[in-house]
């Protein structure tokens, strides 16, 4: 199964001699296990968020009709609330949030992984000099290009988390449906997530020997 | 009255139906399976529509470093993947249009080579299983033509979509569905029956 992580003696220049080496393929290992769950979260998110949206769509309509039909006929009294919709409404705003909280602990690994990125770059400048080593771990990436590549994920991961949560706070309380449609549009797109997201991380599975080249 | 020029005009007209039957088929089922990929083209319209409707600096978004742009591509890029695969539905049409057309072409090559043996009495007779040569080559070439043009139409409605031109975009799928023509079809399918005991003889 992908990601897991077994030493292939077909592979001998990720040997378990170097510690670095290790922790590098490791990492490319953890990353890939990250934007999967990331993924799935996504997928599972999706339909609650266009049910959240609609629920309030539909309750807002409900009430200026309510409104509308009241007012003719008695102006002092006040719209009858649908109160079973509020109910499933805060329900599937649980649910989002729930998966929310599984996405914050997601980039959390991913920010440790970065530190943990930083430190064998360190341990390599302590080394080898400002440099680093001469020969590289792989097949050609030196250690700064997996930090480098480490960090364009992160960065994007944590913007679109940003934009999630910001939209999480919003969806229940948007009444035009355009701007509710822009927030599912954001939701399912994830505009910070780059394209070639899958691409990199291909290349780095490939560069660490996870995927046969 | 020449009969080996009748009988080969009969087995060939044999085989072009059984090639209708299948390419019917085959059409069928890819004009069904682009009905997905319309919905998604209209949806994603409306997702484009709804973002040029909303101005993002007025909104909570606002502080997302070019969130428009960036949602804007991958809206265009989602309308690109359906509109290619679209693309791959309709070479797959066209590769029926082109199998009937060949076909038909070829059953009325062999026909107008034998005329002089085939003469008016003979094309028009017909018997209790049997309709007229007459009727069938008539039917074959209605057929034809409602593939042909079914595909032209369809190919033009798609080539005239610009990723630029919202509108055009949204009324996409309305006109893509008033393309139907539930009875001309119906036709086909009519004729195939009337040819059934025609083509299991002989």
């Amino acid at each position: 199964m992908e990601g897991d992580i077994t030493v292939t003696s077909s592979n001998r220049k990720c040997s378990a001699v170097t510690g670095s080496a290790r922790k590098i393929k490791d990492n490319a290992a953890d990353w890939h296990n990250l934007l999967l769950r990331w993924e799935r979260l996504s997928e599972e998110s999706f339909p609650i968020a266009g049910n959240i949206v609609n629920l309030r769509l539909n309750s807002s309509q409900s009430k200026q009709l309510q409104q509308q039909v009241d007012e003719p006929l008695l102006p002092s009294s006040a719209p009858l609330q649908p109160t079973g919709g509020a109910a499933e409404l805060q329900d599937e705003c649980c649910k989002l949030q729930d998966i929310l909280n599984n996405m914050v602990v997601v980039v959390m690994k991913m920010e440790r992984l970065m530190v943990s990125q930083r430190g064998v770059l360190d341990l390599e400048e302590f080394q080898f000099g400002p440099e680093g080593r001469k020969v590289p771990l792989f097949h050609s990436w030196t250690t700064k290009q997996f930090g480098d590549s480490f960090r364009v994920l992160l960065d994007a991961f944590r913007q679109e988390l940003q934009l999630k949560q910001t939209i999480l706070q919003e969806l229940a309380h948007t009444v035009t449906s355009d701007l509710s449609l822009v927030y599912l549009s954001c939701w399912l797109h994830q505009p910070f997530i780059p394209p070639q997201t899958r691409m990199m991380l291909e290349a780095l599975l490939l560069e660490t020997g996870h995927r046969p080249l | 009255m020449s009969k080996p020029a009748l009988l080969s005009l009969q087995q060939t007209l044999r085989k072009s139906f059984h090639n209708l039957e299948n390419n019917q088929k085959i059409w069928t089922t890819v004009l069904s399976e682009c009905s997905p990929l319309m919905e998604s083209l209209g949806n994603l319209a409306e997702q484009l529509r709804a973002l040029s409707n909303v101005q993002i600096s007025n909104t909570p978004l606002r502080n997302f470093p070019d969130l428009e742009e960036r949602l804007r591509f991958k809206l265009l890029q989602a309308t690109d993947t359906v509109l290619g695969k679209l693309n791959d539905k309709m070479s797959a049409l066209q590769s029926v249009r082109d199998a009937i057309s060949n076909q038909v072409s070829a059953v009325f090559q062999l026909y107008e080579q034998n005329t002089d043996s085939l003469d008016l009495l003979t094309v028009t007779e017909r018997s209790a299983t049997n309709p007229s040569t007459a009727d069938m080559l008539e039917w074959l070439q209605d057929a034809e033509r409602y593939y042909r043009q079914q595909f032209l139409r369809r190919k033009t409605l798609l080539q005239t979509l610009r990723a630029d031109d919202l509108s055009l975009l949204e009324s996409t799928p309305k006109r893509w569905k008033s393309l139907e023509s539930p009875g001309a079809e119906e036709r086909i399918t009519d004729t195939l029956c009337k040819v059934s005991f025609f083509m299991e003889s002989q």
